[in-house]
């Protein structure tokens, strides 16, 4: 946070990720934590940068890992977590 | 084999500080081993949580006795999904390397709650480590079991130094913080 931002794995979008990232710190303290940003503010931002890490995704050959990586992610499709084992961990610590 | 980790910590800072912190953790003087984050997906769902999907890329070495098998791996790249409810105040985040996993994938949950009544926020971790080495493969030198231990001994070695990048992240997170309210 501040100055320093992390970099994208790919320089091109280096630009745009620090936009992106800027205006999304602000977005999330601001409204979002603060229930006034149901809508992402920084979405015009971020489509600007995807659509830079898209390219460089394909280029570099990450693409195929990621789409199965996503795949394999331990939640459903209304976002429960699908691992009982980390769930019952959750429960545990939650209540 | 598989093996797992489990701990506990408790941040002496609120959910937005503690939040904020752990997604511009990167860089911290503790971190030189990441190179790059990237996010990759980002949604509200309709209970209003905060998804986020984030590319990491490490570099890292191999312990020396599975090199004659793999030879030399020096990045590693990890998938990061997080989830904040910005009502209960808890955030969820699940990392998993989604490369090389054939010999090692390492599943690490972290699980940040925070607590009104003391202004802190209470996390806990839980890993698994899961090599997917198998002792036909291995040629009977149980490279299964030793690359497991060697990568939970190595996640336990590392926590307390990420622990200290998130802590330095997160006071000057706070400074700031301080600073745009006043």
């Amino acid at each position: 946070m501040g100055n320093i931002t992390s970099t994208s794995f790919a320089p091109e979008c280096n630009e745009l990720k620090q936009k992106y990232d800027t205006c999304f710190n602000t977005w999330y303290s601001e409204k979002f934590l603060k229930g006034k940003g149901l809508q992402n503010e920084c979405e015009d931002f971020w489509i600007e940068y995807k659509e830079c890490l898209d390219i460089h995704l394909a280029k570099q050959g990450i693409k195929p890992l990621l789409e199965e990586a996503k795949k394999e992610l331990p939640f459903d499709e209304n976002n429960n977590i699908t691992d009982s084992q980390i769930q019952s961990e959750i429960n545990k610590k939650s209540s | 084999m598989v093996l797992y980790y489990k701990n506990k910590h408790t941040y002496n800072h609120n959910f937005e500080t503690v939040t904020l912190a752990y997604f511009n953790r990167y860089p911290n003087p503790y971190s030189t081993h990441v190179k790059s984050t990237d996010t990759i997906e980002i949604f509200i769902d309709k209970n209003g949580n905060l998804h986020q999907l984030k590319l990491i890329k490490k570099s890292g070495r191999l312990p020396q006795f599975i090199k004659p098998f793999l030879g030399k791996i020096t990045t590693s790249w990890i998938i990061e999904k997080t989830i904040v409810n910005p009502i209960t105040k808890e955030l969820i985040t699940f990392n998993c390397n989604i490369d090389h996993k054939k010999i090692i994938k390492v599943e690490e949950i972290n699980f940040y709650k925070f607590n009104s009544n003391q202004n802190k926020t209470n996390s806990f971790v839980f890993v698994k480590f899961s090599s997917g080495f198998t002792n036909k493969f291995s040629f009977g030198l149980n490279i299964k079991d030793k690359i497991e231990n060697w990568s939970k001994n190595k996640f336990s070695d590392n926590l307390a130094k990420s622990r200290k990048g998130l802590q330095i992240v997160m006071d000057s997170v706070n400074e700031l913080l301080l600073k745009s309210k006043t």
